[in-house]
């Protein structure tokens, strides 16, 4: 066979892949800080200089052809900053594309507008064709009949448009060939007859049919491609760089297929570095030390008011409508505040720019839908809906008996809804002309529970009825000129809780308003500066009928439970709480250096609060692959406007609760999708909030004690490790992440212990001032890992092993017997001397999908504590406090789902 | 079962099912302790000599002590005035008093005090001494805890009951009396102390408290928030139920909840899943007022399987 040589490369202008090279991420203009991740190509690189490869004699003599895939990191100004082949083709194929594509010139890529590099997958084709025409021959004179295909390319499952596809007939390097646009189609003109059909593209199976095409006529197909790996659609962005000294993002796949979280975007949190494990699925955050409700869960930069349906259900934030979410936990920019502890940064979900998608899902629970769909060039939509249906289930399981009544209903939904503008304009962003994106957001979420027992047979008529609900509406205009961006987002909402038990009616209501404005310059390729202001109001209305309750309103008798008169309240509070920050980007060689100041003015009633929190990050590029970093500063957490009303319900007194936070550590890429990072943290909590606050008698001879107090402190230090593979592209088969943290977390209080020690509303008091914390686990070690095992199924897995929570021993010597109140008191060893057993289980989810033309159905089964471990939970005491008995934690627990997404 | 952390949680601790139940008397146990009376007025509310000369008065100190496996064993006794109320063992020596010991057997020890009329160690009126200490500065009362230290063999309790001192702080407030259990209901019948029905089976067997709502007193208590308030409120009684076999469901009726929800005085007794033999079964209901008043009623049943 005699043979000329062909060696043709395609680009595939849409194949940005998820990862970018951190040398090439490094180059790159930061994104506006107050702005979610997601970041956008608008504008696709384009080859503009090619060269040549030379075919390798060998495969030449043998008639060997291939297509060789390679990964093409396109530096900022277009050049190729690294080549590698994405699969080994072997016969030099490999090294002759590399050596070839090496010499590229592409224009240069645009994310959000701003030249930015980026990777992308080349298959660089070598073919082989028949001799060329013989010279003298004379040429045909009459034209040849033509025939046109055309046609659109569709992801199989998801109804994704194909774009930068390349289609041609057969494997004639001459052959023409198209290249498919956004929207998937394409139009190729062809010689008349059989056309072998030939589809490249990324992430797709290579895509063959056989059309018959008449002459001078024009076909049109629908051709479905078969995705690689995983069902679901990939996300394509560029990496963001990171300044922060941690910031931890999961993506949504890392948030649906996390086993033993069924899917849970907060409680895969959990799985972190420094992040205790939570008891039970207790999905509280309990990040470097910190307590409860002392780590700031935002959406879109907004706080969700709460976090679980039901108290310790399933999140408000249904994982169907986010798009990744961002975890630091400490260190974080001088934009972030009110938080003491961690922050999460939950980033919804933009809608699809090429047509209709969506998803239903069901499980045990709840049932939801999501769906997404372009509504005119540059606007698009996404929604997603919930709703439980335990209170349709439960009535079934309930017991039934003739003089006893149970009716129990518990019920929540939540929804989602976002409107973008401007975003996916397929208009590219011209230099020097202001642009401006944004979108509208609405979320909020419903649960009430209704208990009502009564009949003969029962020792007590109960009613208990509650209903609580959020609404969020806010906005974001995100403005660029140049090198100036410029982020505005105002915000308001409605909080609502309406509790009625027995005769105690109560109703809470909170308007809230805000608003952030994030500037951001840069001012020269060493210098960035960011500002900005964040301001919070709210207005809070309680209205309160209640039998006097002790302690508060009367000195209480021990065991005593009398029917009291009415106390019938009405409050209202103004709360504001406003920040101005700044921060600045100053490169210095290999040292990034990034001071910044916060400083936040609470005013609730006539208290005024200042804090002012200077904070520093450090960061040194020691290598291409190796980054040293490290960060001091203090933050500061506003109380709830609820805590300031008056004594003795609140405490009109309060400041900010405190923090200095300090952390030093180091990240090393091991390879292009495995990294490594080392992060040693040291965190002093101060003034935090703690209840009760201290007895304060009164003039007239009254004593108050205050609900809450400035009192708390505790301190902790730990060194977390996180070991992570990704994925390098579809067809990577296993990914995964190691997280260890050693920890040592201490929590009490400052100065005297208030003379009445319990809290005012129930809860369990404590006789330390001082010590670990009830959280504490000095090792917390947990391996997250998935594989594709093709055909539709995956396979994943969780393992965790944590040191037990500390305890107090009893140290029963005789029985202390209360008759007043009829109960006993414990005699304790030292405080917390003591722990739980270590905890380790481990939980395992496959996924099977099986996909359609037009949509994708699959089915999960998730198992938690899949070898029945007995962990143990927590310790109670028998009622003598002479024993202490283990609760168990959950038994093997397997859930199945589905969901069916198009 | 998707994240519902909390019901699991709950679930849980149901499952754990201690061994030693506290409606279930199988060892030696101080169930109940009173005053007659329950509380002390004097006629002003400063502590002056007046006011504690008033206060000296004689009261009666009971307990309910019982031990059924103790075959009869001798009981020995100590009953201490004290000043702190967190001072459960009355371990301070300088401010408690001794008010008796003794030795004596199960069943209801009762002792003539005079816990007004004692001195710390320093001369200071022990009134006066619980009222320094009192956090409350006395606005619930001057709540001195009276301490029975009992030993039976090895079994050792220190058993706490808070002696009332008051004085008319606001208008209307009246000295408290003891509450007296009118009768008990077995499966809807009238329970005697002295009849012993016989039952059979694994039932549940309802039990009953006669209607105490007429008994409840309604009364008045200083406010903590302004200056002479009164709060008007009203006995809510609680029975805590007891017996030497089986066990109860609830352990603890009546009581009122933050809600205004008042408790019926209805429990179901069963004897255990391995039914054993045919027996007596001693009962006993204490009820509390809920301010210092007690008392208890004890009843005799034969069961058979």
């Amino acid at each position: 066979m005699s043979s000329t040589l062909h060696a043709r490369g395609a680009l595939l202008a849409a194949s940005l892949l998820l990862s970018t090279a951190a040398p090439a991420a490094q180059q790159t203009s930061p994104p506006p800080e107050a702005q979610k991740p997601a970041p956008q190509l608008t504008k696709a690189p384009s080859l503009l200089q090619s060269v040549e490869a030379q075919y390798p004699a060998e495969a030449r003599a043998q008639g060997l052809t291939a297509d060789v895939r390679l990964l093409v990191t396109i530096a900022e100004d277009g050049t190729v900053a690294e080549v590698k082949p994405a699969e080994n083709v072997g016969h030099g194929f490999d090294e002759a594309a590399v050596s070839a594509v090496r010499q590229f010139v592409f224009s240069p890529a645009e994310v959000d507008g701003v030249p930015s590099a980026v990777q992308v997958e080349y298959v660089y084709h070598f073919t082989l064709t028949a001799p060329a025409t013989p010279e003298g021959q004379p040429a045909a004179e009459a034209p040849k009949p033509r025939s046109i295909l055309t046609g659109q390319l569709i992801s199989r499952g998801s109804r994704s448009r194909v774009a930068g596809a390349t289609v041609r007939c057969g494997d004639d390097p001459e052959a023409p060939e198209a290249t498919t646009d956004a929207e998937g189609r394409f139009s190729l003109e062809v010689d008349p007859g059989e056309c072998a059909v030939r589809v490249v593209a990324s992430n797709f199976q290579l895509y063959q049919t056989t059309e018959t095409l008449k002459p001078n006529e024009t076909t049109e197909v629908l051709f479905y491609l078969v995705p690689k790996g995983s069902a679901y659609e990939t996300v394509i962005r560029s990496e963001r760089p990171k300044k922060e000294v941690v910031r931890r993002t999961m993506t949504r796949e890392e948030i649906q297929k996390t086993p033993g979280t069924f899917g849970d975007p907060i409680r895969v949190l959990q799985n972190l570095p420094g992040v205790a494990r939570a008891p039970f699925m207790s999905g509280e955050l309990l990040v470097r030390g910190s307590n409860p409700g002392q780590t700031a869960t935002l959406m879109d930069g907004v706080r969700i008011p709460l976090l679980f349906h039901l108290l310790g259900g399933p999140s408000v934030v249904n994982g169907e409508f986010v798009d990744s979410i961002d975890f630091y936990p400490g260190g974080y920019g001088s934009q972030y505040g009110r938080a003491v502890g961690g922050v999460v940064d939950v980033a919804t979900r933009k809608g699809a720019a090429d047509t209709l998608h969506g998803s239903l899902k069901a499980d045990v629970l709840d049932a939801g839908f999501f769906v997404e769909a372009p509504i005119t060039d540059g606007v698009s939509v996404s929604a997603a809906a919930r709703r439980s249906y335990i209170d349709v289930l439960l009535p079934a399981f309930l017991p039934k008996d003739d003089g006893k009544s149970v009716t129990v209903v518990p019920k929540y939904w939540d929804y989602q809804l976002r409107v973008d503008f401007g975003a996916r304009s397929k208009e590219a962003p011209m230099p020097g002309v202001a642009r401006s994106t944004g979108y509208v957001m609405a979320f909020g979420a419903d649960d009430q529970l209704r208990i009502v027992s009564s009949g003969e047979k029962t020792d007590r008529d109960l009613k208990i009825d509650t209903h609580t609900n959020f609404h969020r509406v806010k906005g974001d205009w995100t403005y660029r000129l140049g090198s100036l961006t410029s982020v505005f987002t105002p915000y308001v909402g409605l909080d609502k809780a309406i509790t009625n038990v027995g005769t105690y009616h109560e109703v809470d209501t909170i308007s809230s308003m805000g608003a952030r404005e994030v500037l951001s310059l840069e001012l020269s390729r060493a210098l960035t500066m960011r500002t900005g202001v964040d301001v919070y109001f709210d207005h809070l209305t309680s209205k309160v009928e209640i039998p006097m309750p002790a302690r508060t309103e009367y000195v209480p008798f021990p065991g005593a439970s009398p029917e009291a008169e009415m106390l019938h309240e009405r409050l209202s509070v103004n709360g504001f709480d406003g920040g101005l920050f700044w921060e600045s980007d100053l490169k210095l060689g290999a040292f990034t250096l990034t001071p910044g100041v916060r400083g936040n003015l609470q005013r609730v009633h006539d208290r005024y609060n200042l804090a002012l929190d200077p904070r520093l990050w450090l960061r040194y590029a020691a290598t291409e692959r190796t980054s040293l970093k490290g960060s001091a500063g203090l933050y500061s957490q506003n109380p709830d406007t609820f805590q300031f009303i008056t004594l003795p319900y609140g405490n009109p007194k309060l400041g900010y609760q405190r923090a200095f936070q300090a952390s030093l550590g180091m990240e090393h890429r091991l390879t292009d999708v495995l990294n490594v990072d080392v992060t040693g943290f040291y965190n002093r909590r101060f003034k935090n909030v703690v209840e009760p606050g201290q007895v304060l008698p009164q003039e007239g001879g009254g004593v108050v004690q205050e609900r809450f107090s400035n009192d708390g402190v505790g301190k902790a230090y730990g060194v977390e490790v996180m070991v992570k593979k990704e994925r390098a592209s579809a067809s990577d088969k296993v990914h995964g992440w190691l997280s260890y943290t050693f920890s040592h977390a201490e929590d009490g209080r400052a100065g005297p212990m208030p003379t009445i020690k319990d809290p005012l509303f129930g809860g369990e008091g404590s006789d330390n001032a001082y010590g670990l914390s009830p959280w504490d686990q000095s090792h917390i070690l947990t391996l997250v890992a998935g594989y594709v095992l093709g055909n539709g199924w995956e396979l994943g897995g969780r393992f965790r092993l944590t040191t037990g929570r500390p305890t107090t021993p009893l140290a029963h010597r005789f029985d202390i017997y209360r008759g007043d109140g009829n109960e006993f008191e414990a005699t304790r060893g030292a405080y917390f001397s003591a722990r739980t057993d270590t905890f380790h289980q481990l939980d395992m989810r496959v996924d099977k999908s099986w996909q359609f033309d037009n949509w994708t159905l699959t089915a999960y089964l998730d198992v938690q504590n899949l070898y029945n471990k007995k962990n143990t939970e927590f310790v109670f005491d028998d009622y003598r406090y002479r024993e202490q008995y283990k609760v168990p934690g959950i038994p093997i627990l397997p859930v199945l789902g589905m969901k069916g997404s198009f | 079962m998707k994240c519902w952390g909390l019901v699991l949680a709950l679930g849980a601790v149901a499952c754990v099912d201690p061994k030693d139940k506290p409606d279930l008397v199988h060892d030696f146990r101080v169930l109940g302790l009173s005053t007659e009376r329950p509380e002390l007025y004097a006629p002003i509310c400063e502590l002056t000599d007046e006011a504690i000369d008033s206060l000296r008065s004689e009261v009666t100190f009971r307990a309910l002590m019982v031990d059924p496996n103790g075959q009869g064993r001798p009981i020995q006794y100590t009953l201490w005035a004290c000043a702190d109320a967190d001072d459960t063992t009355c371990s301070d020596t300088a401010n408690r008093v001794k008010l008796a010991e003794g030795s004596t057997n199960e069943g209801e020890l009762s002792l003539a005090i005079h816990p007004g009329d004692t001195t710390a160690e320093d001369g200071t009126p022990l009134l006066v001494r619980v009222k320094e200490k009192d956090p409350y500065q006395g606005l619930g009362g001057v709540r001195m805890p009276l301490v029975l230290h009992a030993k039976a063999g090895n079994e050792e309790v220190y058993a706490q009951k808070l002696m009332v001192f008051w004085c008319p702080l606001v208008e209307g407030m009246k000295p408290n009396v003891n509450p007296t259990l009118p009768g008990l209901r077995l499966e809807g019948e009238s329970w005697s102390a002295s009849g012993v029905p016989e039952i059979r089976g694994k039932g549940p067997f309802v039990l009953q408290a006669e209607d105490v709502s007429a008994l409840q007193e309604e009364y008045i208590v200083p406010g903590l928030r302004e200056y002479q308030q009164a709060v008007h409120l009203k006995e809510s009684w609680i029975i805590a139920w007891y017996a030497t076999f089986g066990e109860f469901s609830p352990q603890v009726t009546g009581g009122t909840d933050f809600g205004g929800q008042a408790g019926r005085h209805r429990t179901e007794w069963e004897p255990p899943e391995e039914l054993g033999e045919a027996r007596d079964v001693v009962f006993w209901a204490v009820v509390r007022d809920g301010r210092g008043g007690q008392s208890w009623v004890s009843r005799r049943l034969h069961w058979s399987p």
